[in-house]
């Protein structure tokens, strides 16, 4: 076996304040601390974004460290002309729908479970018993039919429900991700509510 | 668009279900050493592969790793040996260089005289041209060509002699 150079050992005491500028050279550079740090700051919503669009626990694994792995290896094309965290937004996106197109059709469920709290989140328990004519209907089934309906919308569609309605992300930010004005998120955003609307109507009508 | 948006909102309250699907406890605790654990797999798969190739070019170079790998002690070994060499190469090139300083300065006749290699063949050869009126040179091809002028005769004696074919009966 050919001798090189050992690999950076990722440092737990590299500190977590660290501005991501800092961060993003020092990964560059080859620092897996760093990039541990940069990974443990974005693994959570870039998870949670695809696990929303997969519907699939297992896959948004595989494609939330995939597209982790190949932000490092293309660190170096990166240019600063975004936000890291943008940037890293977009790899995970662009993968999880080319993912999805090779998958076309074939949807394996794997739904995580419910947080606990939620049943006891007034809102949530006031949509289901009082408003839904299902009214026996437990989250379980909701969650079911929720995911569904998600899944019948087209993947940008999809994809901008998800960043705006259960993510939170501003037009702007959503526009700048998925490389389109923001004239366009907002009509995609406007038809897959309505999509949604439809194939959820026992449970949410328009006001 | 707020008339557009209050449309949507016991849409939206259902969407925030979504927040709260959250995967198995503990899962992130690891997630970002796999990711590193990855990366690495990758790098060392990189310097695999290029092994693997370097074994199908070159065997004798992997052959000669591994004979370093499994007995350390060649390394120094080789080390001081390759030194030597570059010593011994270095002495010897400034040997070759009087020498060769020395054969340059054969034709001079101070010279020729002190050169040790110079007295052996050499003033017999520059005898023997001198008297057949042939110039001494290195160069094999024009050294046995008689220096000759455009317009007159060569200065030294012919080289050539000229014959007679007539019959002994006329």
């Amino acid at each position: 076996m050919i001798m090189s150079e050992p690999a950076p050992i990722a440092d737990a005491n590299t500190p977590p304040g660290m501005l991501e500028g800092d961060l993003v050279r020092l990964a560059r550079q080859g620092d897996l601390a760093a990039y541990d740090e940069l990974v443990k700051r974005y693994q959570e919503r870039i998870y949670a974004t695809i696990y929303h669009m997969t519907s699939n626990h297992e896959d948004a694994n595989d494609l939330a460290q995939d597209s982790f792995i190949k932000a490092y290896q293309a660190l170096k094309s990166f240019k600063g002309g975004s936000t890291f965290y943008t940037w890293l937004y977009r790899i995970a996106v662009n993968k999880t729908i080319n993912f999805l197109k090779q998958r076309k059709n074939k949807h394996h469920y794997s739904l995580n479970d419910i947080d606990f709290n939620t049943e006891n989140n007034p809102d949530l328990v006031a949509l289901i018993s009082d408003k839904t004519p299902h009214r026996e209907a437990g989250l379980t089934e909701l969650q079911k039919t929720l995911n569904e309906a998600l899944m019948k919308l087209s993947e940008p569609h999809r994809m901008v429900v998800v960043l705006h309605d259960v993510q939170g992300q501003s037009h702007e930010e959503i526009a700048e991700i998925m490389d389109c004005n923001i004239g366009t998120v907002r009509s995609r955003l406007f038809y897959a509510r309505q999509q949604l609307q439809g194939y959820l109507s026992e449970y949410a009508k328009p006001t | 668009m707020n008339q557009k948006e209050n449309n949507f909102e016991e849409l939206q309250q259902l969407l925030k279900l979504k927040q709260q699907e959250l995967p198995p406890p503990g899962y992130f605790d690891d997630f970002s050493g796999q990711v590193i654990a990855r990366i690495r797999a990758g790098e060392a798969g990189v310097s695999q592969a290029y092994a693997e190739n370097l074994q199908s070019d070159a065997p004798w170079v992997m052959n000669f790793l591994r004979l370093f790998e499994t007995r350390p002690g060649l390394i120094g070994g080789f080390a001081a040996s390759l030194c030597l060499l570059l010593v011994l190469g270095v002495i010897y090139a400034e040997h070759s260089e009087v020498a060769t300083k020395d054969f340059l300065t054969v034709s001079e006749p101070s010279t020729a005289a002190a050169s040790p290699m110079a007295s052996i063949g050499a003033p017999a050869l520059v005898a023997a041209s001198e008297s057949s009126g042939i110039v001494a040179s290195t160069n094999p091809v024009t050294s046995l060509q008689p220096v000759a002028t455009l317009f007159a005769q060569p200065a030294t004696p012919s080289l050539f002699q000229s014959v007679s074919f007539a019959s002994p009966g006329q």
